[in-house]
This record gives C-alpha cells, structure tokens and sequence, in this order.
C-alpha cells in the first residue's frame, strides 16, 4: 500500500477489494475441506489401492483449514488498517480546509495557520509514513506465508492426482476429485497474486 | 470571505457579527456567526460547519486573535452549528463547548473528548466572558430538543439560534432588518415548519418578553434591532407552527 502521497479515499475502496477478496479466498477453503472429507470417504471405498490418495486428502483438509485461519488473522490485520486510514482521510479533509482558510486569511490569521500547519504536517507526515510502512510490511509477510502454505496444498493437489491413477476401479471419480482440488487451489493462487497487485498499488 | 462586523461596542466589551460570505456555495445554507468578547477573553456563538471554517476564521481572525477563543456556545446540534468543533479543538485543545446536556455525548462526534464539553441543564446556566455574565436561555423545542439562546444583558443582545432566521434571497441580505413586512416573509416558512412546539414557543416568547433586548440575533439572516424585536416576538406568538404545507 503505496498511499503517503495518494487520495487516502482511494485506499479505503481499496481495503475493500482486498477484503473481497479475503473472502473469496476463505470460501475455497471452506470448499476444499468439504471436498477433502469427501475423498477421504472416497479413498475409504476404494480401499488398498486408495491408501495414499486417503493420506493426501487428510492433508489437504489439514491445508484447507490452516489456510482459512490465515485469511481470518489477514482480514483481521485489513480491519485494523481501516482504521489508519479513516485517519488519514479525516487528517487529508482537515489538511484541506485549513489550506482553503490559510488561502482565505490576512493578517494575524495567516501568520496564525502558517505557523499551525508548519508544525502539524512535519509530525502528521511522519506518523502517517510509520504507520503505513508497519502496515504495509505486516500484509506482505501475511500474503507471503499465505502464498507459502498455498504451494504446498497445490503439491499435496498435484500428488493426489498422481495417487489416483492408482485407484483402480475409482481411479476415474479419485482423478476428478483430484482435478478439482488442483482447480480450486489454481483460483486461490489467483486471489493470492491479485491481493498482491492490490497491496504494491 | 465572510466580513466581521462590529454590532456592539463598549469600553472592551464586543460583539461581532461574521456575515455574508460571497463565495459560499449555494447549497449550503448561510450562516452568521458572533464573538463576544470582554478584553482578550471570548466566546464564539455557533461556530457553523465545516466547509465554512474557512469563511469565519478568516474573517474572525481580522479582529480578534483566534488562539485566544477558548470558549465555543452552541444552541443546540445541527452540523451548520457546531460540525467545525475538531478544527478549532485543532488550535486549542482546552477549548470548552457549552451546549444542552441532551447533546453532550452526541456532538463529540464532531469532535472533543470528555473535558471538552461543558453540559447546560435545562433551566440554564450562567456563562462568563471577562467576567461579563451571559446568560443561556432555555429554547428547547425551538426548534432542538436541547436548545439554547445566549443572553447578554448589558449589551441587551439576545443571540436567538434558529429564532428569527430568514432565508434571504440574494439582494436582500442586509445585516439589519429595514423592512419588517417585507423580510418577514422570508422567515415565515422557516419558522412553521422548523418550530415544532406551541408550547415551547409560548413559553419562549413570554421568558423573552421579560429581557430588556435591543438586538435579537438569529444564526440565519438579518438581525432585529430596537422596535423590530418586540414586532418580531408578537409575530412569533400568533404564528402557528409545527405543521407541513403541502
């Protein structure tokens, strides 16, 4: 979140598409543990010949929930940020009509609101760029982890679908059940490149 | 800019008037602004909204040294009152707001914190400026829920609130009212739709009749002064009020 210098009303539109996507990405986890429970009924039916597929879809229903509680921990982070940025949208409006009277003003009020704006917007500049540097960096380390654990559930979708061909009689349902792991994984990547771009915006 | 006008004037005692701002946008209504001031001690009577901040420090600031201000009335909670409360909290954060109790936790909305507001009961309470006592008169119902008018006996001002405003049209927008008859048409419509109490304007009109008041103030429009004011009260009594004509 590139902001300092940006209208701060854009970064709350932008709070909001970030968090759209939050919970977009929270609702293909949700999915994938659905999905995941019922390959691991599905490899049970197979039996013998499903044991690894079984093995990997426990994985990925583990997967599937440390990733909705990551996404939960970031939207809680983007919750917070909404607050930074009320402030420094409200602190933008009062910088704006202090410069509308400091324009207006003669006399002892100019000389009154230059010295007032000296000060305020030194202090205000530095707080707001501390402020957004902590939180630009505590997101990107959050989508980082995030893109980390999604790597491995699209390695864990990859060896599913390896572990399918060895279904034998299942191997056509295990094989779609391992192509929609591997679709929905895809999607969340997506989400997690577009959170990304958001965030460098 | 607004233009600072001197009503009232004696020894250190002043009051001002912050009117008529040419470049207000026509779709905020107008707004008149006072400073009472005792020496270097004052107190600005509502102080209006936001987007005129501009407008009345700009003016105010002409004749009078803003950073002193450290008292704010508001007669009751509307946003043209009192919405540009965080910026003068800005230039002093002591600053004290004295406004209804009803409002007291409501206007921090726009600003302040607990010590900021100095809550009026609803009989009224006594303000000093340089040790000139003014007085807050109640006008609940006229047309707040909390509302009070700012009295100042010696000067026999009363500032008036929403009491008396007019919404003038452009060419007619003198400080004083010249014409009664023919400014009171401005403010008719105002007053029966705003003024949403019989009863309250009854009692209103009888407390008042009891003041010793050369100008009535109103926070919109032209100022009453000397025979106008009594017109303007006996016309305020027979008005019905309270009512939509459609």
């Amino acid at each position: 979140m590139a902001l300092a210098n940006q209208d701060p009303g854009c970064e709350l539109r932008r709070i909001v598409r970030i968090n759209e996507e939050i919970k977009s990405v929270i609702a293909r986890a949700f999915k994938i543990n659905l999905m995941a429970m019922n390959a691991i009924f599905l490899a049970k039916r197979a039996g013998q010949s499903a044991l690894g597929f079984g093995v990997l879809s426990n994985e990925l229903r583990r997967f599937a929930m440390d990733l909705q509680r990551q996404m939960t921990q970031l939207r809680e982070t983007t919750y917070g940020s909404v607050a930074t940025v009320t402030a420094l949208v409200k602190q933008a409006r009062l910088n704006n009509v202090l410069e509308r009277a400091r324009r207006e003003a003669t006399g002892i009020g100019r000389g009154v609101i230059d010295e007032f704006m000296r000060g305020r917007h030194g202090f205000a500049h530095a707080r707001q760029r501390e402020q957004i540097g902590a939180l630009n960096r505590r997101l990107s380390q959050m989508i980082a982890d995030t893109s980390q654990l999604v790597e491995l559930g699209s390695v864990l979708a990859r060896s599913a679908k390896i572990e399918a061909a060895y279904g034998g009689p299942f191997s056509a349902a295990l094989m779609q059940v391992s192509s929609d792991f591997e679709n929905t994984i895809g999607e969340i990547q997506r989400s997690l490149a577009s959170l990304s771009k958001q965030r460098e915006l | 800019m607004k233009t600072a006008r001197v009503i009232y004037e004696e020894g250190g005692h002043r009051w001002l008037a912050l009117v008529r701002d040419p470049n207000r946008p026509e779709y905020l209504i107008d707004t008149n602004e006072y400073l009472v001031s005792v020496g270097d001690d004052a107190i600005l009577l509502d102080p209006g909204g936001n987007e005129i901040f501009p407008a009345v420090f700009s003016a105010l600031s002409t004749e009078f040294d803003p950073r002193k201000i450290d008292k704010l009335f508001a007669s009751h909670q509307d946003p043209d009152i009192i919405s540009s409360l965080s910026l003068w909290l800005e230039f002093n954060p002591q600053i004290k707001c004295h406004i209804s109790w009803l409002w007291a936790s409501f206007v921090p909305h726009f600003g302040g914190n607990q010590d900021t507001f100095v809550p009026i009961p609803d009989g009224g309470a006594d303000i000093f400026v340089g040790g000139q006592r003014l007085q807050a008169i109640p006008a609940h119902y006229l047309h707040s829920s909390g509302n009070f008018h700012l009295y100042d006996s010696k000067a026999k001002i009363l500032f008036s609130g929403d009491v008396g405003a007019a919404l003038l049209p452009p060419g007619e927008d003198s400080l004083f009212v010249e014409d009664f008859d023919r400014h009171i048409r401005h403010a008719e419509t105002f007053h029966r739709r705003w003024m949403g109490s019989e009863r309250a304007k009854r009692d209103w009109c009888d407390r008042v009749s009891q003041l010793d008041i050369e100008m009535l103030c109103p926070q919109h429009g032209a100022i009453y002064r000397g025979a106008h004011v009594r017109r303007f009260i006996d016309w305020f009594a027979q008005l019905e009020i309270g009512i939509v004509r459609r």
